[in-house]
């Protein structure tokens, strides 16, 4: 019982000292977050893997908009609630829209839409909507909203604000951050692509730093030709640019598992992080304690872990944290670059498609690369602000490797 | 030494020359120059080293995959496709794996690095020979300009601290060093390249206008900036954090020291003080860190030109990679580290020009 | 407040307070602090470590950390007839001031150069900030001043401060003090962290430099001797007061303040006896809530009851020797019989 209080204090405690730095309270907050959304959140919301817009062409990443009478507004949440309906389309191409399956089960009929934004083909099809010449209306942009609000003709705007309604963008419940290329919700993609981002960028950093933490004490204890060996070799690693390096790897090897990437990340990661370790460990060397228990006759091995390690805790987790951005860092740039295992949905996987389904260069597909974007920034800004304030609340003395 | 007994004697006297002998090796080693010249020596070496090895020697080396390939694409027999290859490596197929080594070794300090093996005929030197000099023109620029602005900006926070352009300044720094270059690159081009229609993206690839000729001339260069601008701002704003807040902390360290204490009391002028005395003293330690910084913005570019289809030498790795042409792999990669180490050479050189503490003695 | 000052009083300290604003209260640092400083003299500052010794000097070339605030008083340069409160200059006026009229060696000022640039650069800096140019000039006045300071003036000229010694560097900065001749320089323990033989060059170096140049020091020692060689007034401070001010041999002979005379018993002499070396006994007080009336009357063998009530005023029979005591008497006939135990 007095266990679990004590754990309690030391939380409690850690928590008033983190909060006196307030960026750093805001990373811890957001990694809380983070922990809550991407490692609880999936039990909760499903993967949304049903590509239920295959069908329907559209220019690519735009959002698809349902647009449909007031007084019929909720009966509408799935194309199949649309069956013998007409629908009215318009899309930016002018194109044909729907392709087969639906022709059989939705009476369609088109507006065509000239090339600039403001063409007859929305007003068209609005006014058709609002005076229930049609049931509903689907448009393959966001701007049908912009459109609405936009209306000079006083009589048109009273007449679309009374009769239709717009749920954007959407076929079926609304969806928070929209929906990708093939209809599905993005929001559950965030929510499900962190965990194996996360749980591969904290395996990479944790196998840097326990081979920077072991080398970096041996060089230090044990200096000598030891110490000049390893530091030569941590030097010549760390000449060697390890992006590329990883390119070049993953051009001969096929990365075909993501855990795989994480230990092979973990491995060439910890040059920089050895030599702040070693330094770090020749100069607790030098104080009284650790003398002391030298003139006593201790062993190498009790002095490192009894008096040096207790008081490296600090500085090994925060430059954990800093490995593990590195590590993120470096198997998110291989899946953005293709040479990442991207079997797994994660927010580099929907970065990866976003760039190469071209959402990127289309404003109404922004929300497809832009969700896993903000989320791996904010991520990333958590981790560091919360690194930050741990380095300047345990040691202010204590500086970090990078 | 102690001696106790005179043959002991004679022997120090012989050791005492071997140990005159070691002391002004040891002095030359630690002259900065020297040092820094002969480890950048050894890691070219080491890593072309490693090359060859990479390329030739692991389970499932290109060397076999490509063997492989053109054995069962054109049905021909093991020896006639593995002198092909060997053609486009250029080796020599006969040779023993030191002697291929050693030509290897030979061939890579004459810049010679092998044909394409996807364009037959093209020169893997001439190719990046064409691509290098846009890396180097994006990346130095960014790095230069990230470097200047994180110490003046750091040099201000230190001054300023506690201050809210301090609190500021701070916040945007974790922001930047925080957030992957080239999530910076993506939402340069989401948000201000799509969303707000600052600029055309898509106008901006490639490394200059091909309208323009290339040379000394006002429109080329004016379009060499322009196709460089986006992937220069993204160096700067994913590095210039790293650089404030270091900056900041060791100004603030050097504002503790006598010496400018001193210089105050000697009645120096404030742009003196700030310049000659705080700045240079604090930005000394920055010159180490940007070792570190070239070789990883150096890299980064792979995906930060991929982005912005920057036709440097990083697009060039990732096109031979995607074709699986391995001599154009193998060659960026040299050239890559080697051009790393050289420009931490010159950045180790200038710190021993800007530190004379270090230039002769070596000690810090 | 006398503002008619004689000619050959260089600087005049009037009634001067300093307090250190911190978390836990207002520091006391200094309090009423006056003493003049004529051409050519050498005043030692001498007194227990935080007694306000630095703090005083820096208020001189107003050079106090942030946190203090100077709450009254006047610090007076005289040079070719003209006065000036140096707490008064602008910015631009401080800026020429510092180094020209007053130079000051900080305590433990072994960083004092910038160790990026060459002792010449740091010369031209200084002579450059005060308007001298010509670079020959400086050089040629910089050498002499080398030499006097017996360094080999070319090398030393030359070299990056790391290629200097401490004791070297010590003797560099005393010439660069000088370089723009100043009325006065102030020495903070200039002397501590060097070895003895250092400590007695640079003293000679001194003496010599004094002589030749005649400018005025402020001297500030823990080392009573060096006091005592150095100077030809000495005051004693005590949480932040000056309780005793005169000519040295006045002070070294015939101290009249309890204060003064613990300071001088607690140096062990090579002629007196171990045992007769008795040191104040207590801890100097806290300065911000300083003891009532006289600060030292709780550790003031003497000490009566007026002594908690009133603070006794600065003064004495000769003008030039004042002490701060109601009891010197009682001192003197202390003295007496101390030194006729020693005479048995
Ligand atoms: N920056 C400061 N903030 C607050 N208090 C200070 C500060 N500097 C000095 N003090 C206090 O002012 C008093 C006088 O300090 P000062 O440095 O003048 O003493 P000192 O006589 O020079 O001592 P020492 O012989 O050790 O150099 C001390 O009590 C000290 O604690
Ligand atoms: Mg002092």
């Amino acid at each position: 019982m007095s266990f679990i209080s004590s754990i309690f204090s030391g939380i409690w405690s850690f928590l008033k000292r983190i909060s006196k730095n307030k960026a750093g309270f805001l990373g811890f907050i957001g990694l809380v977050i983070y922990f809550f959304v991407t490692f609880i959140m999936p039990s909760f919301v499903e993967f949304d893997d049903e590509a239920n817009l295959d069908e329907i062409t559209g220019p690519i990443g735009s959002r698809i908009v349902l647009a449909v009478n007031v007084d019929d507004a909720d009966r509408y949440h799935t194309l199949e609630d649309l069956a013998g309906k007409t629908v009215g389309v318009v899309t930016q191409t002018g194109g044909p829209t729907f392709i087969e399956p639906y022709e059989d089960t939705l009476t369609v009929e088109e507006f065509s839409w000239s090339s600039r934004r403001e063409g007859p083909g929305i007003q068209a099809a609005l006014v058709a909507l609002a005076n229930k010449e049609i049931d509903a209306m689907l448009i393959f942009s966001k701007s049908v909203t912009e459109f609405i609000d936009n209306q000079e003709d006083p009589e048109l705007r009273q007449l679309f604000e009374d009769n239709i309604v717009i749920s954007n963008p959407t076929l079926g419940p609304s969806h928070l951050l929209g929906t990708d290329t093939q209809g599905r919700d993005i929001a559950s993609h965030i929510v499900h692509g962190g965990r194996l981002l996360i749980l591969t960028a904290v395996l990479g950093g944790l196998i840097s730093t326990a081979i920077a933490l072991v080398l970096g004490s041996l060089a230090a204890l044990f200096g000598g030709v030891l110490d000049n060996v390893l530091t030569a070799i941590t030097n010549l690693i760390l000449a060697i640019p390890r992006f590329p390096l990883l390119v070049v790897l993953a051009g001969l090897i096929s990365f075909d598992n993501t855990l795989f990437l994480g230990v092979l990340i973990g491995l060439l990661g910890w040059p920089a992080l050895m030599r702040a370790i070693r330094a770090q460990v020749l100069s607790l060397r030098e104080r009284d304690f650790v003398e002391a228990a030298q003139s006593l006759g201790l062993s190498t091995g009790h002095i490192m872990m009894r008096e040096i390690l207790p008081n490296m805790i600090s500085f090994v987790a925060i430059n954990l944290i800093f490995s593990i951005t590195f590590a993120m860092y470096e198997q998110i740039g291989l899946v953005v670059l293709g040479l990442a295992p991207i079997s797994d949905y994660t927010w580099g996987v929907m970065l990866y498609f976003g760039r190469t389904r071209g959402t990127l260069f289309n404003a109404d597909g922004a929300s497809m690369a832009l969700s896993p974007v903000l989320a791996i920034a904010l991520f990333q800004v958590c981790l560091v602000l919360f690194a930050r304030a741990l380095e300047e609340v345990f040691d202010p003395r204590l500086r970090s490797a990078v | 030494m102690i001696s106790e007994t005179p043959d002991v004697i004679a022997a120090t006297g012989q050791a005492s020359m071997v140990d005159r002998l070691y002391d002004s090796v040891m002095n030359i080693y630690r002259n900065h120059t020297f040092r820094v010249t002969i480890q950048a020596i050894i890691t070219v070496w080491a890593v072309i080293t490693f090359t060859f090895f990479l390329i030739r020697l692991m389970p499932g080396n290109p060397i076999d995959v490509l063997v492989e390939q053109i054995m069962v694409a054109e049905g021909i027999p093991y020896q006639d496709a593995y002198d092909r290859v060997a053609a486009s490596f250029d080796f020599d197929p006969d040779a023993s794996a030191i002697d291929q080594y050693f030509d290897w070794f030979s061939d890579v300090l004459r810049l010679d690095l092998g044909t394409s093996i996807t364009s037959p005929g093209t020169r893997v030197v001439d190719e990046i020979a064409r691509f290098l000099p846009w890396t180097l023109f994006a990346v130095g620029t960014g790095l230069l300009v990230s470097f200047v602005l994180g110490i003046v900006l750091g040099m201000m926070m230190a001054y300023y601290r506690n201050s809210p352009l301090d609190h500021i300044l701070s916040l945007f720094a974790s922001f930047m060093t925080g957030i992957p270059n080239y999530i910076w690159g993506l939402l340069i081009v989401i948000v201000l390249g799509i969303q707000f229609n600052l600029f055309n993206v898509g106008a901006l690839r490639g490394t200059y206008d091909v309208s323009t000729t290339p040379g000394f001339n006002l429109p080329f260069i004016k379009s060499a900036f322009e196709h460089a601008f986006l992937p220069i701002v993204t160096y700067v704003v994913s590095t210039l954090g790293g650089w404030m807040l270091n900056m900041k902390s060791s100004t603030m360290s050097v504002l503790n020291d006598d010496y400018v204490n001193v210089a105050e009391a000697r009645g120096l002028k404030d742009s003196r003080i700030i310049t000659a005395y705080v700045g240079r003293n604090a930005a000394l330690p920055l010159f180490t860190q940007l070792t570190i910084s070239i070789g990883f913005v150096l890299g980064s570019g792979v995906v930060i030109e991929e982005i912005f289809v920057y036709w440097g030498l990083g697009h060039y790795l990732f096109a031979s990679i995607t074709t699986r042409d391995y001599t154009s792999m193998q060659g960026v990669f040299v050239i890559l580290v080697i051009t790393v180490v050289f420009a931490n050479l010159i950045a180790d050189l200038t710190y021993g020009f800007l530190d004379p503490r270090v230039r002769v003695s070596g000690q810090k | 407040m006398n503002q008619k000052m004689n000619d050959d009083v260089v600087l005049r300290v009037d009634d001067l307070s300093i307090v250190y604003r911190t978390k836990r209260g207002n520091v006391q640092a200094t309090t009423d602090i006056s003493f003049d400083l004529k051409r050519g003299e050498a005043m030692a500052l001498i007194g227990e470590s935080g007694s306000g010794k630095t703090t005083v000097s820096l208020s001189l070339i107003r050079k106090l950390p942030k946190n203090a605030l100077v709450t009254k008083g006047q610090v007076l340069y005289q040079r070719e007839g003209n006065v000036r409160d140096v707490l008064k200059l602008s910015k631009r006026q401080l800026r020429e001031f510092r180094w020209k009229d007053c130079a000051m060696v900080f305590q433990g000022s072994q960083n004092a150069f910038n160790p990026v640039l060459k002792i010449r650069k740091q010369f031209e800096d200084t002579a450059r900030a005060h308007g001298w140019t010509d670079k020959e000039a400086v050089r040629q006045r910089a050498l002499e001043l080398l030499r006097l300071v017996r360094l080999d003036p070319e090398r030393v000229y030359e070299a990056y401060p790391h290629e200097l010694s401490g004791g070297m560097k010590q003797r560099t900065l005393l010439a660069l003090g000088v370089l723009l001749n100043p009325q006065v320089v102030i020495l903070d323990e200039p002397t501590t962290a060097l070895d003895i033989l250092t400590q007695r060059a640079i003293i000679d170096v001194l003496n010599d430099m004094q002589k030749k140049l005649n400018f005025s020091i402020i001297f500030i020692s823990h080392d009573l001797s060096l006091a005592a060689e150095m100077a030809d007034i000495v005051a004693t401070v005590y949480a932040g007061e000056i309780v005793e001010i005169g000519p040295v041999n006045d002070i070294f002979y015939d101290p009249q303040h309890p204060y003064t005379h613990g300071l001088l018993t607690s140096v062990p002499k090579l002629d007196h006896e171990q045992d007769l070396l008795t040191s104040i006994k207590g801890a100097p007080p806290n300065l911000i809530t300083p003891p009532s009336g006289c600060k030292f009357h709780p550790r003031c063998p003497y000490v009566t009851e007026k002594c908690s009530v009133d603070g006794p005023p600065l003064a004495g029979d000769k003008p030039e020797h004042l002490a701060a005591c109601w009891h010197k008497d009682a001192l003197l006939k202390a003295r007496e019989e101390l030194a006729q135990e020693v005479a048995q």
